[in-house]
């Protein structure tokens, strides 16, 4: 339960900060009328085209794995972290 | 830095009674020995006036005083129980503050920085709202200039024209932080709790609840502002607004407080 908690954490978090910042690139390049294109290897993550008057963004597949691995990169910090943490506090931050 | 001229104040919350500190939001009170007792009975006194106090009581060297009053003083304050209320301009604070760094330089150190709890008031949600608010504002708008500050040299570094984007950027930071704790405290209806700052760090202290609810409190402030970035990502994509978009880049940045890197997400995953 720990280990899925870290890792639906990890892969909420990665997802939105990655899709707020291909979002901001998104509307900038639109605004600035270029054309852009990001991708992870073979996966694209965003592609913004011109045709004509028209001007059409995709966000791919790209984003999901990089939600994917930022859900794995907190299973394995959390794993690491479990071995040193100490009883619950009280506090938030 | 704690100087002569400061003085000390029970943290809200606090109270000094039949020689015990009790404090309301641990739901926990400790027994205080003569020399404690003594500095706790002189609050709102400036410290050097204590200090000379408790030398001539307990017949101690001036600086053996001034150490063991600092020392309990800098102990409480770590623990929020109390306040420190400063004096003097904060010119004058910060040209203190610059000495003591330079001293403490070679040493690769840096001065601590004193703790402030502030009162929140949880009997509701919109009371826990505007008291989280009110007590964080200060810290908001700190934070909101030097965000701004720093997004206008970066602005300036990449050659991009206005001051639009680098204020929407430190806006959006420095409400972003005010939300945050707002959230936590809202998600603690009911539940004695403070606020406190100390150095860079803001956090709210509560009583004791149960994991549950423990897990609960720690997701609400980054999902809470989390949600607020993607929706302002979205909205601006839709009404065609970049500057929407730009905009919630910081407050959705508050979603990395759910992994292990945050206080926040090490509570959430039990850690």
């Amino acid at each position: 339960m720990r280990a899925l908690k870290a890792f639906l954490l990890g892969a909420v978090a990665a997802g939105v900060v990655a899709y707020a910042l291909v979002a901001a690139l998104a509307v900038t390049a639109q605004a600035g009328g270029r054309a852009l294109e990001i991708a992870l290897g073979p996966l694209a993550i965003l592609s913004v085209t011109h045709d004509g008057t028209s001007t059409v963004t995709t966000f791919g597949p790209g984003l999901v794995v990089l939600a994917l691995a930022g859900g794995l990169a907190n299973l394995a910090a959390a794993q690491l972290v479990r071995h040193r943490s100490g009883p619950p506090g009280d506090r938030v931050d | 830095m704690i100087s002569d001229t400061d003085r000390l104040s029970l943290a809200p919350g606090v109270v000094f009674q039949g020689g015990r500190l009790a404090d309301a939001v641990r739901g926990d009170a400790w027994p205080l020995n003569g020399s404690g007792a003594f500095v706790l009975s002189r609050t709102h006194r400036p410290v050097g006036q204590i200090v000379s106090e408790i030398a001539d009581a307990f017949s101690l060297p001036l600086e053996t005083a001034r150490g063991d009053v600092l020392r309990f003083v800098w102990y409480l304050n770590a623990l929020a129980l109390v306040n420190v209320e400063r004096r003097g301009t904060r010119i004058r604070r910060l040209v203190d503050w610059v000495v003591l760094a330079a001293r403490l330089a070679p040493a690769g150190a840096l001065p601590v920085a004193v703790a402030r709890r502030r009162a929140l008031d949880t009997r509701s949600v919109p009371r826990a709202v505007a008291s989280s608010l009110a007590a964080t504002l200060s810290r908001v708008v700190a934070v909101a200039i030097v965000a701004t500050v720093v997004a206008v040299q970066f602005s300036a570094v990449v050659g991009a024209p206005g001051i639009a984007v680098p204020l929407a950027l430190g806006i959006a930071t420095g409400i972003g932080l005010g939300l945050h704790e707002a959230a936590h405290v809202a998600s603690l209806r009911g539940v004695p709790s403070a606020l406190v700052t100390r150095g860079r760090r803001t956090y709210v202290l509560h009583a004791a609840v149960s994991p549950t609810r423990r897990s609960v409190v720690a997701l609400a402030g980054p999902l809470t502002v989390a949600a607020l970035g993607v929706a302002f990502a979205l909205g601006g994509a839709a009404l065609g607004a970049p500057i929407l978009v730009i905009a919630g880049c910081p407050l959705a940045a508050h979603a990395l407080s759910l992994t292990v890197v945050g206080g926040d997400g090490r509570i959430a995953c039990g850690l």
